[in-house]
């Protein structure tokens, strides 16, 4: 057993100056060569601060499903996206509050860490959080700047809470509480589900901590615990009210979307690759030591526990527990993310695989691993290349020129065969449309009573995704839906058959324009899931509030504990400082300012 | 040590456990249509067994594995087994997926048996069935599927001339005077129509005819009024009706109502529009062999016959049912689910509901094409 | 709304020139201007008093302002006042205003025809199917409300014609005519004063009437085949009908039906149906039936 800190080993951490410059020369370049925008959700995203640039504090975007309300969705990153984009444009505002997210993760992963292990290995999984498959993979395939946005602020927020909950510390409560409420106002998902699993660890490893220091006291322990948790869901609650007010009044009742995250992916291995293999990367063959020596070291248990729920939860499909575990959700939730939790929460312990196997193999183990990391994170940076969200590549600009022309925006739209390209044509276009990406804030009943995702997808939806389009292909005079740009020549004989004519063609006659007759120029829906105007005003202070909040609050410097000392996990309990001294370790990283 | 390392050791066994429980017995109701029917292929046991699999791989498209697993896999190369189930001369089928399917066992012997399965494939306009009896010969301890092929009927290197006919139109310029003439859009009439309270809601059945020299874009909406003169929905024909109408065609229709009561109807308001536009008089199809089927399979059968040079990849068939006084009683329709060649016939069916059937006096056929320049 | 403009520029003006005329120096006169004058025409306007004043003219579309000598008379040339209406004249010198109204119409001299004719295509024989409707304008684009004397003339494309006069009221003349019994484009006209203008109308042949068919086995080359043929299908007044035009064979027999809709081609729509002895063909084509043949040539 070793049980030697960083400084006896002689070997240094790596200073986080280096590790941020790291995050800067790895995906600076892929951001700035505006890679995500290939990705499933980044025009998502873009759409979505689109409409808060234009209407900060009206959440109720006409734009898509023939008007749905923002609230239902929470709004941090979307409205960082929406400011910065005042400076530098939509496009390039996403990659920047984007790169600030990664940049955010590496702090994150460093000072998560940390709770764990020694000051060096959790270097080292910071270091690994760069080149993280699952995190490149949701940067860059799948788009989930929400996702990728609210993890980084939740593990920000927990080494300060754990200072709390240990030795009541009000200055970490305060920065503790505020990164909590930011990443809640990043991302419902995260909030939800996300945060027990990163939680509950950290309250396990903290009445770990408490029980084997003899001068604690556990009762003031548990009021802090309820305290904090008490504390934080209030703040939530307030920040998020219209987020709840439109859960609460409309909860997503519709049948569930399939989605290829949630398939056994043993049976379907295209999934698997997907899902499995390219998130962990060589992390798989970290497994074994994860399991080993997560259930060798008590202090790690609970990681190790949390991790291995998340990672069965990630599998989707291929085991019953998320279905046994999220019951309903599971036919809301993709998996993916669950994956995503998993590598961050096994990363402590994979700094600490590294820290071995460079004590032990030197030079050898560095270039093994960075090998065996770098491909992970050029396999899932390029997977975006092998396995494209659109089959296709195209331009939508006519099709929004098209639009915006000779008074064609007064009727709505639909497209087919479009991908995501919807959510970069409803940016474009002033028309509305009566499709869209975001399936939980949609309400028309010709698309919520059918199990399919978006019309301009329908024929991947199979039976339930045609009878959509027809449904509401059938209503085109209720919708004042008169336009049809049609790019996948599957559904011509529909539109045929049921009486839309072929009225011009773009983009050299790979996108056709089909109209109906007759159809009544669109009007607003009156729909009582419009928020209030006093929602709006909330909506458009209180997120973005609580994460300027959360800035100001982490600048207010430490108070430094004399007696800090950094060492490997084995040593972590004897070393931690007592309870009865009421006083935190001070972290020198901590501060923004003084990190290099 | 070992002690330390058991709930690893734990955790990673539970692990195996649950994936294989979860692989076995799969539940992959939220993954995508293809995904979910997913299965681990078992040994053909029995015979169900073996068309079970067979309806897999199909589902799947996993064809070659499919094709292997045949019994009579010497008959027929794997190109014409996939052209069975997945059409040519992009037919409805070349687009469809399989939604589902059900095996029915129809007798069995030591070494044959005849497994009845229903394929149910979703296509871009509903839902169309493919049923076929399969035979089913043991193999050793395996059971293996006999394919019964239906081959793509080919049509022989021929050339069929065709005076081919249509209208182009012209229509007003922006910039001409504001007294001149527009082109005229056709007049259509509705000849018949006829509201029945069905299933919950109302349906409004009718026939209107294009009575003009020009063919004409129809669109037939209906509005139900109330009593104080509101309106209490609307709705228009969608596909139950052949939309372009050529002079004097003939087209039925029918509009579905959802969860109104005829009752609650005070009056109809039907409003035709129609429109100029450039059409074709070509292909002609011939609707022949149109037969009643009695209950339990109440149905109208008949085969297409496309009477010109041009291939129609989609074909959409709608019947008029009328009763011994020639009031319309039922309009439905069908997509044959494989694409017309010239003078090859495709049967048809028209499914008729069980208490309309005993109604029917006369029928009425009409069919309407698609064709893709794609497929020329 | 140009009748607002105007009010609301009068307003303007004599609210705010009499403040501005306080400047002037000049002598008051009297102002007369002719009650109507026809637009394109020259006249002249006399004033009394002494001094310099300055004219506003304001009507539809045209406003004028003119410095003029009192004492002297005004001119007005052909172009000066063209756009018929309701003028208004304020004659502002020193502190005192004087005004006038009068009205400007249209010339008698009719310049050009806007002629709508309704509808563009009907079928023949058809009493008072085709609808003329003219408007006068004169040179100046001035819809001329004196009543005028307009032709129409409606001729077949055999050259026969109908002529009809209607007299202008306000401006506007209308006729309903028939529609010839020979089918083909028609020429309808309306003239007035030697203007004229010109519609084409296409008159289509009426619904089929007495279709007949014959039907005949097609022998060696398909025994299981009948062959049905119609004559040349025409209207009940001898019209060919158009090709493109359907024809539904109906094939009835035993416990079975076969139909086929077909376009007349050449006039003449041809098909082919399977061969049931004891089988009644019948032909129509829209709602007109033709005749019936019992087909005992079958297999």
């Amino acid at each position: 057993m070793q049980r030697l800190g960083f400084m006896e080993r002689g070997a240094p951490p790596i200073p986080l100056g280096l590790i941020f410059l790291g995050a800067f020369l790895i995906h600076a370049p892929l951001l700035l060569m505006k890679l995500p925008l290939k990705s499933y959700d980044t025009n998502f995203h873009i759409f979505f601060a689109s409409h808060y640039s234009h209407h900060w504090f009206d959440p109720w975007n006409a734009k898509w499903y023939a008007g749905f309300s923002q609230t239902t969705y929470p709004p941090l990153p979307q409205q960082w996206v929406a400011i910065v984009s005042r400076l530098i444009g939509l496009d390039m505002a996403y990659m920047l509050v984007q790169f600030a997210a990664i940049v955010l993760l590496t702090l994150g992963v460093y000072r998560f860490s940390k709770l764990w292990v020694g000051a060096r290995a959790a270097g080292y999984a910071a270091l690994a959080s760069i080149l993280l498959g699952s995190e490149a993979f949701l940067v860059y395939s799948a788009g989930q700047l929400s996702t990728t946005f609210a993890a980084p602020l939740y593990l920000n927020s927990l080494p300060y809470l754990y200072e709390w909950m240990r030795w009541r510390n009000w200055r970490s409560l305060l920065k503790g509480s505020a990164l909590a409420v930011a990443a809640a106002a990043a991302h419902h998902a995260t909030l939800l589900f996300g945060s027990f699993l990163f939680a509950i660890p950290i309250v396990a490893l903290a009445i770990i901590d408490v029980r084997e220091s003899r001068l604690a006291h556990v009762g003031s322990f548990i009021i802090r615990t309820i305290f904090v948790t008490a504390l934080v869901g209030t703040m939530i609650a307030v920040v998020l009210l219209p987020f709840w007010i439109a859960l609460i009044n409309y909860p997503v009742t519709q049948v569930p979307i399939p989605h290829p995250s949630r398939s056994n992916y043993i049976l379907n291995p295209q999934w698997g690759v997907n899902f499995f293999l390219v998130p962990y990367g060589a992390m798989i063959l970290a497994l074994p030591f994860i399991f080993m020596r997560g259930s060798s070291s008590p202090r790690l248990r609970p990681l190790l526990l949390g991790f291995w729920v998340a990672f069965l939860l990630g599998l989707g499909g291929t085991t019953p527990v998320a279905r046994m575990l999220l019951g309903r959700a599971f036919e809301v939730l993709t998996m993916e993310r669950f994956a995503y939790w998993a590598t961050l929460l096994a990363l402590p312990f994979i700094g600490l695989l590294a820290e071995e196997l460079i004590d032990r193999y030197k030079w050898r183990a560095v270039a093994g691993l960075t090998l065996a990391a770098g491909m992970t994170c050029a396999v899932a940076v390029s997977w975006a290349s092998f396995r494209p969200a659109d089959a296709e590549d195209f331009k939508v600009e006519s099709v929004a020129g098209w639009l915006n022309r000779d008074g064609h925006d007064r009727y709505r739209y639909v497209t087919l065969g479009f991908g995501n390209k919807i959510a970069r044509l409803a940016v474009l276009t002033n028309a509305s449309s009566v499709d869209g990406e975001w399936n939980s804030g949609r309400m028309l009943p010709e698309l919520t009573e059918h199990g399919a995702g978006a019309l301009t997808s329908s024929k991947y939806f199979g039976k339930n995704g045609l009878d959509a389009l027809s449904a509401i292909l059938q209503h085109a005079d209720r919708y004042g839906l008169k336009w049809v740009f049609m790019k996948d020549p599957y559904y011509e004989p529909l539109l045929v058959f049921s009486g839309w004519r072929k009225v011009d063609d773009l983009e050299n006659r790979t996108i056709t324009v089909w109209s109906k007759e007759a159809v009544p120029p669109a009007t607003p829906i009156d729909s009582p899931q419009r928020p209030l105007a006093w929602e709006g005003v909330l909506w458009g202070i209180l997120p973005i509030g609580s994460s300027i909040l959360a800035m100001l609050l982490v600048l207010i410097p430490d108070r430094r504990w004399a007696g800090q000392t950094v060492v490997s996990d084995s040593d972590k309990a004897a070393t931690m400082p007592s309870a009865g001294s009421e006083s935190s370790p001070a972290n020198d990283d901590l501060v923004l300012g003084r990190i290099s | 040590m070992t002690g330390s390392r058991l709930l690893g050791i734990i955790l990673i066994i539970a692990t195996v456990v649950l994936v294989v429980m979860g692989t076995i017995h799969p539940n992959q109701s939220g993954a995508m249509i293809a995904d979910s029917r997913a299965r681990l292929i078992g040994s053909a046991s029995s015979p169900q067994d073996a068309v079970n699999n067979l309806m897999q791989q199909i589902g799947r498209r996993t064809w070659e594995a499919a094709y292997a697993s045949l019994a009579n896999k010497g008959e027929f190369t794997e190109t014409e087994f996939v052209r069975d189930l997945n059409g040519n001369y992009g037919s409805l089928r070349s687009y469809a997926n399989l939604d589902g399917f059900d095996s029915q066992p129809l007798r069995a012997s030591g070494d044959e048996a005849q497994v009845r399965a229903r394929m149910r494939w979703a296509s871009v306009v509903g839902i169309f069935e493919d049923s076929r009896d399969l035979r089913v010969v043991r193999n050793g301890s395996q059971w293996e599927v006999a394919w019964p092929i239906v081959r793509e009927a080919k049509v022989p290197p021929q050339v069929i001339p065709v005076n081919y006919l249509r209208w182009d139109v012209v229509y007003r310029g922006a910039e001409d005077d504001w007294g001149a003439q527009d082109v005229e859009a056709p007049h259509v009439r509705i000849i018949a129509m006829h509201p029945v309270d069905r299933g919950g809601g109302v349906v409004i059945l009718g026939e209107v005819l294009n009575e003009d020299v020009v063919p004409a874009f129809v669109t037939v909406k209906a509005s139900l009024l109330g009593s104080n003169g509101s309106t209490l929905a609307t709705e228009d024909s969608f596909d139950k009706i052949s939309h372009i109408l050529l002079p004097k065609q003939v087209s039925p229709f029918r509009i579905d109502f959802r969860n109104v009561r005829l009752s609650q109807v005070d009056s109809v308001r039907i409003q035709p529009s129609a429109n100029l536009v450039a059409a074709s008089a070509d292909p002609v199809i011939g609707i022949e062999g149109q037969k009643l089927t009695p209950l339990p399979d109440s149905s109208l059968t008949g085969s297409l016959v496309n009477q010109s040079g041009q291939v129609v990849n989609v074909a959409h068939v709608i019947g008029t049912f009328y009763d011994n006084k020639g009031q319309i009683v039922w309009v439905a329709d069908q997509y044959p689910s494989r694409a017309l060649l010239p003078q090859t016939p495709v049967p048809f069916t028209i499914s008729l509901p069980a208490d309309v059937s005993n109604k029917v006096g006369s029928y009425r056929v009409v069919a309407s094409t698609y064709s893709s320049s794609r497929f020329q | 709304m140009r009748s607002w403009v105007t009010l609301l520029c009068a307003l303007i003006v004599v609210v705010t020139v009499p403040g501005l005329a306080g400047h002037a120096s000049a002598q008051a006169s009297d102002l007369r201007f002719p009650q109507k004058v026809e637009a394109g025409t020259a006249f002249s306007v006399s004033t009394t008093g002494s001094g310099s004043a300055t004219l506003y003219i304001i009507g539809p579309g045209d406003t004028i302002r003119r410095v003029v000598h009192l004492g002297e008379s005004i001119s007005f040339g052909p172009d000066d006042l063209h756009n018929a209406g309701h003028y208004v004249a304020f004659l502002v010198s020193g502190s005192s205003t004087q005004n006038a109204q009068f009205e400007v119409t249209a010339s008698h001299q009719a310049a050009t025809l806007s002629f709508l004719a309704k509808p563009s295509r009907l079928p023949v024989n058809l009493p008072n199917g085709v609808s003329g409707v003219a408007y006068v304008f004169d040179i100046f684009r001035n819809l001329i409300l004196q009543p005028q004397q307009i032709s129409f003339e409606l001729s077949d494309s055999s050259g026969r014609a109908q002529i009809r006069s209607a007299t202008s009221r306000d401006g506007v003349a209308w006729v309903k005519m028939n529609s010839a019994a020979k089918a083909g484009p028609a020429q309808f006209q309306a003239e007035v004063a030697s203007v004229r203008n010109k519609r084409v109308i296409q008159q289509v042949p009426g619904d089929p009437c007495s279709i007949r068919m014959t039907a005949h086995g097609l022998g060696q080359k398909d025994k299981a085949r009948v062959a049905l043929e119609t004559e040349p299908v025409r209207d009940c007044n001898g019209n060919p009908v158009p090709d493109g035009t359907i024809v539904t064979f109906t094939e009835t027999y035993q416990g079975g039906q076969s139909m086929v809709d077909v376009p007349l081609k050449r006039g003449v729509a041809k098909t082919e149906l399977p061969s049931h002895n004891g089988a009644v063909i019948s032909v129509a084509s829209g709602v007109v039936m033709g005749n019936e043949i019992r087909w005992s040539g079958g297999l």
